[in-house]
Protein backbone atom coordinates (compact mmCIF):
# COMPACT_ATOMS: atom_id res chain seq x y z
CA UNK A 1 0.00 0.00 0.00
CA UNK A 2 1.20 3.24 -1.17
CA UNK A 3 2.82 5.63 1.87
CA UNK A 4 0.92 8.30 -0.58
CA UNK A 5 -2.88 9.54 -1.27
CA UNK A 6 -3.79 11.75 -4.46
CA UNK A 7 -5.80 14.93 -3.15
CA UNK A 8 -5.46 17.43 -6.21
CA UNK A 9 -6.06 16.26 -9.63
CA UNK A 10 -3.81 17.76 -12.31
CA UNK A 11 -6.18 20.47 -13.45
CA UNK A 12 -6.66 20.94 -9.74
CA UNK A 13 -3.13 21.67 -9.55
CA UNK A 14 -2.36 23.19 -12.91
CA UNK A 15 -5.54 25.61 -11.25
CA UNK A 16 -3.12 26.68 -8.11
CA UNK A 17 -0.13 27.00 -10.11
CA UNK A 18 -2.03 29.53 -12.76
CA UNK A 19 -3.64 31.66 -10.15
CA UNK A 20 -0.53 31.69 -7.93
CA UNK A 21 1.34 33.56 -10.90
CA UNK A 22 -1.94 35.36 -11.69
CA UNK A 23 -2.19 36.61 -8.39
CA UNK A 24 1.37 37.64 -7.87
CA UNK A 25 1.82 39.68 -11.38
CA UNK A 26 -1.88 41.00 -9.96
CA UNK A 27 -0.19 42.07 -6.65
CA UNK A 28 2.75 43.67 -8.64
CA UNK A 29 1.16 45.45 -11.55
CA UNK A 30 -2.20 46.60 -8.87
CA UNK A 31 -0.35 47.86 -5.68
CA UNK A 32 1.69 50.15 -6.86
CA UNK A 33 -0.95 51.56 -8.65
CA UNK A 34 -3.31 51.94 -5.59
CA UNK A 35 -0.36 53.74 -3.85
CA UNK A 36 1.21 55.54 -6.75
CA UNK A 37 2.18 58.40 -4.26
CA UNK A 38 4.28 56.15 -1.36
CA UNK A 39 7.74 55.88 -1.55
CA UNK A 40 8.14 52.44 -3.22
CA UNK A 41 6.13 52.85 -6.11
CA UNK A 42 7.39 55.35 -8.29
CA UNK A 43 10.43 52.46 -8.29
CA UNK A 44 8.29 49.39 -8.85
CA UNK A 45 6.59 50.93 -11.82
CA UNK A 46 9.35 52.05 -13.27
CA UNK A 47 11.21 49.19 -13.24
CA UNK A 48 8.38 47.12 -14.81
CA UNK A 49 8.40 49.66 -17.91
CA UNK A 50 6.39 52.73 -16.67
CA UNK A 51 3.27 53.27 -16.04
CA UNK A 52 1.49 52.23 -19.34
CA UNK A 53 3.44 49.10 -19.60
CA UNK A 54 2.44 48.10 -15.89
CA UNK A 55 -1.25 48.91 -16.88
CA UNK A 56 -0.79 46.68 -19.86
CA UNK A 57 0.29 43.81 -17.92
CA UNK A 58 -2.89 44.39 -15.01
CA UNK A 59 -4.85 44.39 -17.81
CA UNK A 60 -3.98 41.18 -19.91
CA UNK A 61 -3.09 39.32 -16.46
CA UNK A 62 -7.09 40.36 -15.12
CA UNK A 63 -8.13 39.00 -18.40
CA UNK A 64 -6.51 35.78 -18.00
CA UNK A 65 -8.07 35.01 -14.61
CA UNK A 66 -11.22 35.89 -15.69
CA UNK A 67 -10.93 33.72 -17.56
CA UNK A 68 -9.78 30.78 -15.45
CA UNK A 69 -11.99 31.94 -13.45
CA UNK A 70 -15.34 31.60 -15.48
CA UNK A 71 -14.03 28.59 -16.60
CA UNK A 72 -13.48 27.20 -13.21
CA UNK A 73 -16.88 28.13 -11.72
CA UNK A 74 -19.02 26.72 -15.11
CA UNK A 75 -17.64 23.62 -14.74
CA UNK A 76 -17.91 23.54 -10.86
CA UNK A 77 -21.41 24.07 -11.43
CA UNK A 78 -22.10 21.55 -13.75
CA UNK A 79 -20.09 19.30 -12.30
CA UNK A 80 -22.13 19.92 -8.97
CA UNK A 81 -25.82 20.18 -11.26
CA UNK A 82 -25.45 17.06 -12.99
CA UNK A 83 -24.07 15.06 -9.68
CA UNK A 84 -20.72 14.29 -10.45
CA UNK A 85 -19.12 16.32 -7.54
CA UNK A 86 -19.11 15.83 -4.33
CA UNK A 87 -19.84 18.96 -1.85
CA UNK A 88 -16.85 18.91 0.18
CA UNK A 89 -16.23 22.38 -0.38
CA UNK A 90 -19.54 23.66 0.74
CA UNK A 91 -19.74 24.96 4.03
CA UNK A 92 -21.96 23.39 6.41
CA UNK A 93 -22.95 24.14 10.65
CA UNK A 94 -20.33 21.66 11.32
CA UNK A 95 -17.23 24.03 9.90
CA UNK A 96 -18.94 26.54 12.52
CA UNK A 97 -18.90 24.24 15.07
CA UNK A 98 -15.28 22.79 14.44
CA UNK A 99 -14.25 26.32 14.26
CA UNK A 100 -15.46 27.13 18.08
CA UNK A 101 -13.96 24.13 18.51
CA UNK A 102 -10.52 25.08 17.35
CA UNK A 103 -10.36 28.19 19.14
CA UNK A 104 -11.35 26.09 22.19
CA UNK A 105 -8.68 24.31 21.82
CA UNK A 106 -5.70 27.14 20.88
CA UNK A 107 -7.02 28.88 24.23
CA UNK A 108 -6.80 25.81 26.22
CA UNK A 109 -9.77 24.98 26.88
CA UNK A 110 -9.84 21.90 25.69
CA UNK A 111 -7.21 19.02 24.63
CA UNK A 112 -9.76 17.66 21.96
CA UNK A 113 -9.15 19.21 18.67
CA UNK A 114 -11.87 19.37 15.97
CA UNK A 115 -11.59 16.44 13.36
CA UNK A 116 -11.82 17.65 10.09
CA UNK A 117 -13.28 16.24 6.68
CA UNK A 118 -11.49 16.68 3.40
CA UNK A 119 -11.73 20.79 3.62
CA UNK A 120 -11.51 22.06 7.21
CA UNK A 121 -13.00 25.32 7.62
CA UNK A 122 -9.75 27.24 6.99
CA UNK A 123 -9.74 25.90 3.58
CA UNK A 124 -13.30 26.48 2.68
CA UNK A 125 -13.04 30.02 3.71
CA UNK A 126 -10.22 30.98 1.68
CA UNK A 127 -11.34 29.04 -1.15
CA UNK A 128 -14.76 31.23 -1.44
CA UNK A 129 -13.08 34.22 -0.18
CA UNK A 130 -11.19 33.90 -3.22
CA UNK A 131 -13.72 32.90 -4.98
CA UNK A 132 -16.08 36.30 -4.05
CA UNK A 133 -13.19 38.15 -4.03
CA UNK A 134 -12.33 37.43 -7.68
CA UNK A 135 -15.91 38.25 -8.48
CA UNK A 136 -15.61 41.79 -6.99
CA UNK A 137 -11.77 42.60 -8.22
CA UNK A 138 -13.52 41.11 -11.95
CA UNK A 139 -16.73 43.03 -12.24
CA UNK A 140 -14.84 46.24 -10.67
CA UNK A 141 -11.74 45.51 -12.93
CA UNK A 142 -14.13 45.31 -16.04
CA UNK A 143 -15.70 48.81 -15.02
CA UNK A 144 -12.50 50.04 -15.04
CA UNK A 145 -11.21 49.15 -18.35
CA UNK A 146 -14.82 49.46 -19.99
CA UNK A 147 -15.85 53.01 -18.26
CA UNK A 148 -17.53 54.42 -21.39
CA UNK A 149 -19.55 51.19 -21.37
CA UNK A 150 -20.78 50.83 -17.74
CA UNK A 151 -21.63 54.60 -18.18
CA UNK A 152 -24.12 53.88 -20.76
CA UNK A 153 -26.24 51.63 -18.16
CA UNK A 154 -24.80 52.90 -15.12
CA UNK A 155 -24.60 55.94 -13.08
CA UNK A 156 -21.20 57.76 -13.83
CA UNK A 157 -20.24 57.39 -9.44
CA UNK A 158 -20.00 53.53 -10.42
CA UNK A 159 -16.66 54.63 -11.63
CA UNK A 160 -14.96 56.06 -8.72
CA UNK A 161 -16.27 53.65 -6.72
CA UNK A 162 -14.98 50.82 -8.13
CA UNK A 163 -12.14 52.21 -8.35
CA UNK A 164 -11.76 52.17 -4.66
CA UNK A 165 -13.45 48.45 -4.55
CA UNK A 166 -11.31 47.32 -6.92
CA UNK A 167 -8.13 48.38 -4.69
CA UNK A 168 -9.20 47.60 -1.20
CA UNK A 169 -10.52 44.50 -2.58
CA UNK A 170 -7.73 43.54 -3.96
CA UNK A 171 -5.24 44.87 -0.97
CA UNK A 172 -7.59 42.51 1.29
CA UNK A 173 -6.55 39.22 -0.93
CA UNK A 174 -3.16 40.38 -0.77
CA UNK A 175 -2.68 40.64 3.09
CA UNK A 176 -4.80 37.52 3.38
CA UNK A 177 -2.12 35.48 1.11
CA UNK A 178 0.37 36.86 2.46
CA UNK A 179 -0.86 36.59 6.14
CA UNK A 180 -2.57 33.03 6.18
CA UNK A 181 -2.43 31.34 3.16
CA UNK A 182 2.08 31.47 3.51
CA UNK A 183 1.51 30.84 7.58
CA UNK A 184 -1.19 27.78 6.93
CA UNK A 185 0.99 26.91 3.64
CA UNK A 186 4.51 27.31 4.73
CA UNK A 187 5.48 28.89 8.37
CA UNK A 188 2.63 27.10 10.48
CA UNK A 189 4.75 24.48 12.71
CA UNK A 190 2.02 21.95 11.19
CA UNK A 191 3.39 22.15 7.67
CA UNK A 192 6.83 23.73 8.02
CA UNK A 193 8.33 24.56 5.67
CA UNK A 194 5.73 23.73 2.85
CA UNK A 195 3.15 21.85 2.19
CA UNK A 196 3.90 20.29 -1.00
CA UNK A 197 0.09 18.48 -2.02
CA UNK A 198 -1.04 21.26 -4.33
CA UNK A 199 2.17 21.03 -6.40
CA UNK A 200 2.46 17.08 -6.20
CA UNK A 201 -0.90 16.18 -5.64
CA UNK A 202 0.50 14.10 -2.69
CA UNK A 203 -0.52 13.54 0.66
CA UNK A 204 0.81 11.18 2.94
CA UNK A 205 -1.65 8.75 4.52
CA UNK A 206 -0.06 10.05 8.16
CA UNK A 207 -0.85 13.51 7.51
CA UNK A 208 -4.45 12.71 6.14
CA UNK A 209 -5.05 10.71 9.22
CA UNK A 210 -4.12 13.95 11.03
CA UNK A 211 -5.53 16.68 9.12
CA UNK A 212 -8.32 14.99 7.49
CA UNK A 213 -9.22 12.06 9.76
CA UNK A 214 -13.08 11.69 8.05
CA UNK A 215 -11.88 11.70 4.91
CA UNK A 216 -9.10 9.11 5.87
CA UNK A 217 -11.86 7.02 7.97
CA UNK A 218 -14.00 6.92 4.77
CA UNK A 219 -10.74 5.96 2.63
CA UNK A 220 -9.83 3.33 4.82
CA UNK A 221 -13.22 1.95 4.45
CA UNK A 222 -13.64 1.85 1.35
CA UNK A 223 -10.12 -0.26 0.84
CA UNK A 224 -11.02 -2.95 3.26
CA UNK A 225 -14.67 -3.39 1.18
CA UNK A 226 -12.60 -3.64 -1.87
CA UNK A 227 -10.40 -6.24 -0.51
CA UNK A 228 -11.66 -9.83 -0.78
CA UNK B 1 31.73 101.75 -47.59
CA UNK B 2 29.49 105.19 -48.68
CA UNK B 3 29.44 107.43 -46.08
CA UNK B 4 25.94 107.04 -44.78
CA UNK B 5 27.12 104.05 -44.04
CA UNK B 6 28.72 104.99 -40.94
CA UNK B 7 26.66 104.65 -38.29
CA UNK B 8 27.56 106.54 -34.81
CA UNK B 9 26.32 104.60 -31.80
CA UNK B 10 25.58 106.23 -29.07
CA UNK B 11 23.55 106.77 -26.08
CA UNK B 12 23.04 110.02 -24.37
CA UNK B 13 22.47 110.71 -20.64
CA UNK B 14 22.20 113.79 -19.29
CA UNK B 15 22.56 113.03 -15.47
CA UNK B 16 22.79 117.34 -14.57
CA UNK B 17 19.51 117.57 -12.96
CA UNK B 18 19.60 114.63 -10.98
CA UNK B 19 22.32 114.11 -9.45
CA UNK B 20 26.44 114.31 -9.13
CA UNK B 21 28.21 112.65 -12.30
CA UNK B 22 30.24 109.79 -11.54
CA UNK B 23 33.39 110.42 -12.53
CA UNK B 24 35.20 108.78 -15.32
CA UNK B 25 31.70 106.49 -16.06
CA UNK B 26 30.15 109.62 -17.44
CA UNK B 27 33.05 111.19 -19.19
CA UNK B 28 32.39 111.89 -22.43
CA UNK B 29 28.37 112.18 -22.25
CA UNK B 30 28.21 115.33 -22.74
CA UNK B 31 30.54 115.32 -25.54
CA UNK B 32 28.08 112.59 -26.55
CA UNK B 33 25.21 114.79 -26.55
CA UNK B 34 26.97 117.86 -28.18
CA UNK B 35 25.66 115.65 -31.80
CA UNK B 36 22.91 112.81 -30.06
CA UNK B 37 21.69 115.99 -28.32
CA UNK B 38 19.80 116.92 -32.25
CA UNK B 39 16.78 115.48 -32.72
CA UNK B 40 17.24 115.91 -36.90
CA UNK B 41 20.59 113.56 -36.28
CA UNK B 42 19.90 110.13 -38.31
CA UNK B 43 21.50 107.97 -40.71
CA UNK B 44 19.77 106.23 -44.14
CA UNK B 45 20.89 102.12 -43.91
CA UNK B 46 21.71 100.52 -46.77
CA UNK B 47 18.01 98.92 -46.20
CA UNK B 48 16.75 102.58 -47.17
CA UNK B 49 15.67 102.99 -43.43
CA UNK B 50 16.29 105.69 -41.86
CA UNK B 51 17.87 105.81 -38.13
CA UNK B 52 17.25 108.48 -35.88
CA UNK B 53 20.60 109.02 -33.81
CA UNK B 54 18.75 111.36 -31.26
CA UNK B 55 18.68 110.44 -27.68
CA UNK B 56 16.19 112.33 -25.52
CA UNK B 57 18.15 112.79 -21.95
CA UNK B 58 14.97 113.34 -20.18
CA UNK B 59 13.65 109.74 -21.04
CA UNK B 60 16.66 108.17 -20.23
CA UNK B 61 17.37 110.29 -16.71
CA UNK B 62 13.70 108.59 -16.37
CA UNK B 63 14.40 105.32 -16.81
CA UNK B 64 15.90 102.73 -14.77
CA UNK B 65 19.52 103.05 -15.35
CA UNK B 66 19.14 107.51 -15.10
CA UNK B 67 21.89 108.45 -13.43
CA UNK B 68 23.67 105.12 -12.73
CA UNK B 69 25.22 104.01 -16.17
CA UNK B 70 26.77 106.80 -18.99
CA UNK B 71 26.77 106.16 -22.67
CA UNK B 72 29.89 104.31 -23.49
CA UNK B 73 28.98 101.91 -20.21
CA UNK B 74 26.69 100.21 -22.80
CA UNK B 75 28.44 101.71 -26.05
CA UNK B 76 32.00 100.49 -24.90
CA UNK B 77 32.89 100.02 -28.36
CA UNK B 78 32.58 103.66 -29.35
CA UNK B 79 36.04 105.14 -28.64
CA UNK B 80 37.32 107.36 -31.30
CA UNK B 81 35.45 110.39 -33.18
CA UNK B 82 34.49 110.30 -36.05
CA UNK B 83 33.15 106.89 -35.17
CA UNK B 84 34.25 103.95 -36.99
CA UNK B 85 32.22 102.39 -39.72
CA UNK B 86 29.31 99.73 -38.55
CA UNK B 87 28.54 96.63 -40.26
CA UNK B 88 24.63 97.13 -40.28
CA UNK B 89 22.61 96.91 -43.28
CA UNK B 90 19.42 97.28 -41.29
CA UNK B 91 18.18 98.89 -38.27
CA UNK B 92 17.31 94.96 -37.29
CA UNK B 93 20.55 93.78 -37.92
CA UNK B 94 21.66 97.20 -35.29
CA UNK B 95 19.30 95.65 -32.51
CA UNK B 96 20.72 92.31 -32.72
CA UNK B 97 24.37 92.88 -33.04
CA UNK B 98 24.37 95.11 -30.20
CA UNK B 99 21.47 94.16 -27.37
CA UNK B 100 24.51 91.77 -25.75
CA UNK B 101 25.63 94.87 -24.11
CA UNK B 102 22.73 94.06 -21.42
CA UNK B 103 24.54 91.19 -20.18
CA UNK B 104 27.69 93.06 -18.86
CA UNK B 105 25.84 93.69 -15.69
CA UNK B 106 22.35 91.11 -16.18
CA UNK B 107 24.32 88.16 -16.62
CA UNK B 108 22.16 85.94 -14.83
CA UNK B 109 19.10 87.19 -17.13
CA UNK B 110 21.24 86.84 -20.44
CA UNK B 111 21.86 83.33 -19.86
CA UNK B 112 18.82 82.62 -18.78
CA UNK B 113 17.38 83.76 -22.71
CA UNK B 114 20.29 80.86 -24.13
CA UNK B 115 17.68 78.32 -22.85
CA UNK B 116 14.27 79.88 -24.13
CA UNK B 117 12.49 79.73 -27.15
CA UNK B 118 12.84 83.07 -28.48
CA UNK B 119 16.74 82.40 -28.61
CA UNK B 120 15.97 79.34 -29.64
CA UNK B 121 13.88 80.94 -32.60
CA UNK B 122 17.06 83.02 -32.94
CA UNK B 123 19.88 80.64 -33.51
CA UNK B 124 17.04 79.23 -35.81
CA UNK B 125 17.74 82.23 -38.26
CA UNK B 126 14.36 84.29 -36.65
CA UNK B 127 15.43 87.99 -36.93
CA UNK B 128 11.88 88.85 -35.65
CA UNK B 129 12.81 86.69 -32.34
CA UNK B 130 12.81 89.33 -29.71
CA UNK B 131 15.89 90.38 -27.49
CA UNK B 132 16.18 92.06 -24.34
CA UNK B 133 15.39 95.61 -25.86
CA UNK B 134 12.57 94.34 -27.78
CA UNK B 135 10.65 94.02 -24.06
CA UNK B 136 12.55 96.09 -21.76
CA UNK B 137 13.00 99.41 -24.17
CA UNK B 138 16.75 100.67 -24.38
CA UNK B 139 17.56 104.07 -23.55
CA UNK B 140 13.80 103.82 -21.76
CA UNK B 141 14.56 100.99 -19.45
CA UNK B 142 11.75 101.25 -16.60
CA UNK B 143 10.06 98.71 -14.62
CA UNK B 144 8.70 96.18 -16.49
CA UNK B 145 6.20 94.82 -13.69
CA UNK B 146 5.03 98.74 -12.79
CA UNK B 147 1.82 98.02 -13.36
CA UNK B 148 1.59 94.53 -13.63
CA UNK B 149 -0.28 94.33 -16.51
CA UNK B 150 1.98 96.01 -18.67
CA UNK B 151 3.68 92.50 -18.43
CA UNK B 152 0.70 90.98 -20.43
CA UNK B 153 1.00 94.38 -22.88
CA UNK B 154 4.32 93.89 -23.51
CA UNK B 155 3.77 90.18 -24.60
CA UNK B 156 0.41 91.38 -26.80
CA UNK B 157 3.24 93.69 -28.51
CA UNK B 158 3.79 90.50 -30.87
CA UNK B 159 1.15 87.28 -29.19
CA UNK B 160 -2.14 89.60 -30.27
CA UNK B 161 -4.73 87.33 -30.58
CA UNK B 162 -3.63 84.76 -27.32
CA UNK B 163 -3.51 88.05 -25.78
CA UNK B 164 -7.33 88.89 -26.15
CA UNK B 165 -8.15 85.63 -25.53
CA UNK B 166 -6.48 85.74 -22.12
CA UNK B 167 -7.42 89.24 -21.53
CA UNK B 168 -11.21 88.07 -21.44
CA UNK B 169 -10.36 84.83 -19.26
CA UNK B 170 -10.99 84.78 -15.69
CA UNK B 171 -7.18 86.26 -15.09
CA UNK B 172 -7.16 88.37 -17.63
CA UNK B 173 -10.40 90.09 -16.73
CA UNK B 174 -9.24 90.45 -13.18
CA UNK B 175 -6.01 91.74 -14.35
CA UNK B 176 -6.89 94.26 -16.65
CA UNK B 177 -10.31 95.23 -15.34
CA UNK B 178 -9.97 95.06 -11.23
CA UNK B 179 -6.24 95.79 -11.42
CA UNK B 180 -6.10 92.40 -9.65
CA UNK B 181 -2.39 91.56 -8.13
CA UNK B 182 -3.53 88.05 -7.24
CA UNK B 183 -4.15 87.08 -11.04
CA UNK B 184 -1.19 85.18 -12.85
CA UNK B 185 0.03 87.72 -16.29
CA UNK B 186 2.27 85.72 -18.73
CA UNK B 187 5.31 85.43 -17.07
CA UNK B 188 3.94 83.46 -13.94
CA UNK B 189 3.34 80.28 -16.07
CA UNK B 190 5.32 80.56 -19.36
CA UNK B 191 8.45 82.52 -17.49
CA UNK B 192 10.24 85.87 -18.73
CA UNK B 193 13.88 85.38 -19.55
CA UNK B 194 14.02 81.11 -20.15
CA UNK B 195 10.58 80.83 -21.43
CA UNK B 196 9.47 76.81 -22.31
CA UNK B 197 8.02 76.08 -25.30
CA UNK B 198 4.61 75.28 -24.08
CA UNK B 199 3.83 72.86 -26.84
CA UNK B 200 6.95 70.64 -25.45
CA UNK B 201 5.54 67.59 -23.70
CA UNK B 202 7.51 68.00 -20.91
CA UNK B 203 6.47 71.49 -20.15
CA UNK B 204 2.81 69.95 -20.58
CA UNK B 205 3.61 67.70 -17.87
CA UNK B 206 4.70 69.96 -15.41
CA UNK B 207 1.88 72.21 -16.09
CA UNK B 208 -0.48 71.23 -13.52
CA UNK B 209 2.14 72.32 -11.04
CA UNK B 210 2.08 76.04 -12.50
CA UNK B 211 -1.88 76.05 -11.73
CA UNK B 212 -0.76 74.45 -8.09
CA UNK B 213 0.83 76.84 -6.88
CA UNK B 214 -1.89 79.17 -6.54
CA UNK B 215 -4.19 76.98 -6.21
CA UNK B 216 -3.28 75.23 -3.48
CA UNK B 217 -2.44 78.35 -1.27
CA UNK B 218 -5.16 78.92 1.44
CA UNK B 219 -4.08 82.52 1.59
CA UNK B 220 -4.61 83.17 -1.64
CA UNK B 221 -7.50 81.22 -2.65
CA UNK B 222 -9.85 82.09 0.58
CA UNK B 223 -10.46 86.11 -0.96
CA UNK B 224 -11.96 83.98 -3.81
CA UNK B 225 -14.04 80.68 -1.85
CA UNK B 226 -11.81 78.70 -3.94
CA UNK B 227 -10.73 75.21 -2.91
CA UNK B 228 -7.04 73.96 -2.64
CA UNK B 229 -7.40 70.78 -2.43
CA UNK B 230 -8.06 70.81 -6.24
CA UNK B 231 -4.75 69.04 -6.74
CA UNK B 232 -4.84 66.70 -4.57
CA UNK B 233 -8.29 65.38 -5.90
CA UNK B 234 -6.87 65.40 -9.05
CA UNK B 235 -4.01 63.47 -8.30
CA UNK B 236 -6.15 60.76 -6.82
CA UNK B 237 -7.94 60.43 -10.03
CA UNK B 238 -6.64 58.72 -13.19
CA UNK B 239 -5.78 61.81 -15.32
CA UNK B 240 -3.79 63.23 -12.17
CA UNK B 241 -1.64 60.12 -10.94
CA UNK B 242 -0.94 58.97 -14.78
CA UNK B 243 0.49 62.44 -15.57
CA UNK B 244 2.40 62.38 -12.31
CA UNK B 245 3.91 59.33 -13.24
CA UNK B 246 4.42 60.20 -16.59
CA UNK B 247 6.37 62.74 -15.17
CA UNK B 248 8.49 60.42 -13.37
CA UNK B 249 9.24 58.43 -16.14
CA UNK B 250 11.20 61.17 -17.79
CA UNK B 251 10.41 59.83 -21.26
CA UNK B 252 7.74 62.30 -21.94
CA UNK B 253 4.62 59.92 -23.43
CA UNK B 254 3.85 61.26 -26.43
CA UNK B 255 1.80 63.92 -26.63
CA UNK B 256 -1.52 61.72 -27.92
CA UNK B 257 -1.65 60.03 -25.12
CA UNK B 258 -0.96 62.51 -22.43
CA UNK B 259 -3.87 62.23 -19.87
CA UNK B 260 -6.19 65.21 -19.04
CA UNK B 261 -3.57 67.94 -17.64
CA UNK B 262 -5.68 71.25 -15.87
CA UNK B 263 -5.74 72.87 -18.76
CA UNK B 264 -7.50 70.59 -20.98
CA UNK B 265 -10.92 70.70 -19.28
CA UNK B 266 -10.09 74.23 -18.01
CA UNK B 267 -8.67 76.03 -20.91
CA UNK B 268 -5.67 77.82 -21.28
CA UNK B 269 -5.59 81.22 -22.09
CA UNK B 270 -9.47 81.06 -21.93
CA UNK B 271 -9.94 79.83 -18.63
CA UNK B 272 -13.18 80.78 -17.04
CA UNK B 273 -14.87 80.87 -14.07
CA UNK B 274 -15.41 77.19 -13.03
CA UNK B 275 -19.07 77.79 -12.24
CA UNK B 276 -19.75 80.28 -14.61
CA UNK B 277 -21.73 79.85 -17.84
CA UNK B 278 -19.22 79.54 -19.91
CA UNK B 279 -16.91 77.53 -18.24
CA UNK B 280 -15.65 73.77 -19.80
CA UNK B 281 -16.22 71.75 -16.53
CA UNK B 282 -19.68 73.26 -15.33
CA UNK B 283 -22.19 70.09 -15.66
CA UNK B 284 -24.07 71.55 -18.51
CA UNK B 285 -20.48 71.72 -20.66
CA UNK B 286 -18.69 69.17 -18.89
CA UNK B 287 -20.02 66.14 -20.78
CA UNK B 288 -19.06 67.98 -24.23
CA UNK B 289 -15.46 68.48 -22.66
CA UNK B 290 -15.28 65.08 -21.77
CA UNK B 291 -15.52 63.83 -25.22
CA UNK B 292 -12.82 66.01 -26.39
CA UNK B 293 -10.94 62.70 -25.48
CA UNK B 294 -13.24 60.14 -24.34
CA UNK B 295 -15.53 59.67 -27.73
CA UNK B 296 -18.53 58.23 -27.52
CA UNK B 297 -19.45 59.13 -23.91
CA UNK B 298 -22.41 58.87 -22.73
CA UNK B 299 -24.19 61.58 -20.46
CA UNK B 300 -23.21 59.07 -16.54
CA UNK B 301 -20.02 59.05 -18.26
CA UNK B 302 -18.98 62.90 -17.08
CA UNK B 303 -20.40 61.78 -13.32
CA UNK B 304 -17.42 59.43 -13.17
CA UNK B 305 -15.34 62.50 -12.32
CA UNK B 306 -16.30 64.20 -9.13
CA UNK B 307 -15.43 67.60 -9.99
CA UNK B 308 -12.37 67.85 -7.18
CA UNK B 309 -14.95 67.04 -4.91
CA UNK B 310 -13.98 64.20 -1.81
CA UNK B 311 -16.12 61.50 -1.50
CA UNK B 312 -19.02 62.59 0.78
CA UNK B 313 -21.68 60.67 2.23
CA UNK B 314 -23.88 63.51 0.85
CA UNK B 315 -22.60 64.21 -2.68
CA UNK B 316 -21.17 60.32 -3.67
CA UNK B 317 -22.95 58.05 -1.31
CA UNK B 318 -22.38 54.69 -2.99
CA UNK B 319 -18.35 56.13 -3.13
CA UNK B 320 -18.57 56.82 0.52
CA UNK B 321 -20.22 53.44 1.67
CA UNK B 322 -17.96 51.62 -0.16
CA UNK B 323 -15.10 53.50 1.87
CA UNK B 324 -16.43 52.90 5.08
CA UNK B 325 -17.04 49.38 3.99
CA UNK B 326 -13.42 48.51 3.92
CA UNK B 327 -12.45 50.80 6.31
CA UNK B 328 -14.05 48.25 8.84
CA UNK B 329 -13.62 45.04 6.70
CA UNK B 330 -9.82 44.76 5.80
CA UNK B 331 -8.39 45.67 9.61
CA UNK B 332 -11.56 42.92 10.60
CA UNK B 333 -10.51 40.52 8.25
CA UNK B 334 -6.55 40.73 8.69
CA UNK B 335 -6.82 41.33 12.50
CA UNK B 336 -8.77 38.34 12.96
CA UNK B 337 -6.51 36.14 10.67
CA UNK B 338 -3.84 37.26 12.66
CA UNK B 339 -5.15 37.12 15.68
CA UNK B 340 -6.17 33.17 14.91
CA UNK B 341 -2.31 32.54 13.77
CA UNK B 342 -0.95 34.14 16.80
CA UNK B 343 -3.90 31.96 19.03
CA UNK B 344 -2.37 28.40 17.58
CA UNK B 345 1.15 29.47 18.13
CA UNK B 346 0.55 30.23 21.29
CA UNK B 347 -0.67 26.53 21.88
CA UNK B 348 1.28 25.20 19.88
CA UNK B 349 4.81 26.63 21.53
CA UNK B 350 3.26 27.72 24.62
CA UNK B 351 0.64 26.05 26.08
CA UNK B 352 1.00 22.58 25.13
Amino acid sequence: MSRYVVRFSVRQRIEHVSVMILFLTLSVTGLPQKFFDSWWATPVILVLGGIDQVRWIHHAAGLTFTLLIVVHLTTAIGLVVTGRSPLSLVPTRQDFRDAIQTLKYYLGMTDEQARFDRFDYRQKFEYWGLVLGAVVVIVTGLVLYFPLLATRYLPGEIVPAAKLAHGNEGLMAFLVVIIWHIYNAHLSPDVFPFDTSIFTGKISRKRMAHEHPLEYARLQEAEQSREP
Amino acid sequence: MPHSTLITLLAVLSLQPTQVSPPAKNEGTEQCLACHGDKSLSVTLPSGEARSLFVDQERFAGSVHGGKLGCVDCHADVQELPHKSRPFRTRREFTIGYYEQCKRCHFSNYSKTLDGVHYASLARGDRNAPVCVDCHGAHDVTSPAKPRSRISQTCATCHEGVSRTYASSVHGRALFEEKNADVPTCTDCHRSHDIAGPRNTDWRLRSPELCASCHTNEQLMAPYGLSTKVMQTYLADFHGMTASLHRSEGKPAEPQVLPALCVDCHGVHDIAKAKGPTSAVIKANLLKTCQKCHAGASQNFSDAWLSHYEPSLKRTPMIFIVKIGYAFLIPFMIGGLALQILLHLWRVVVNR
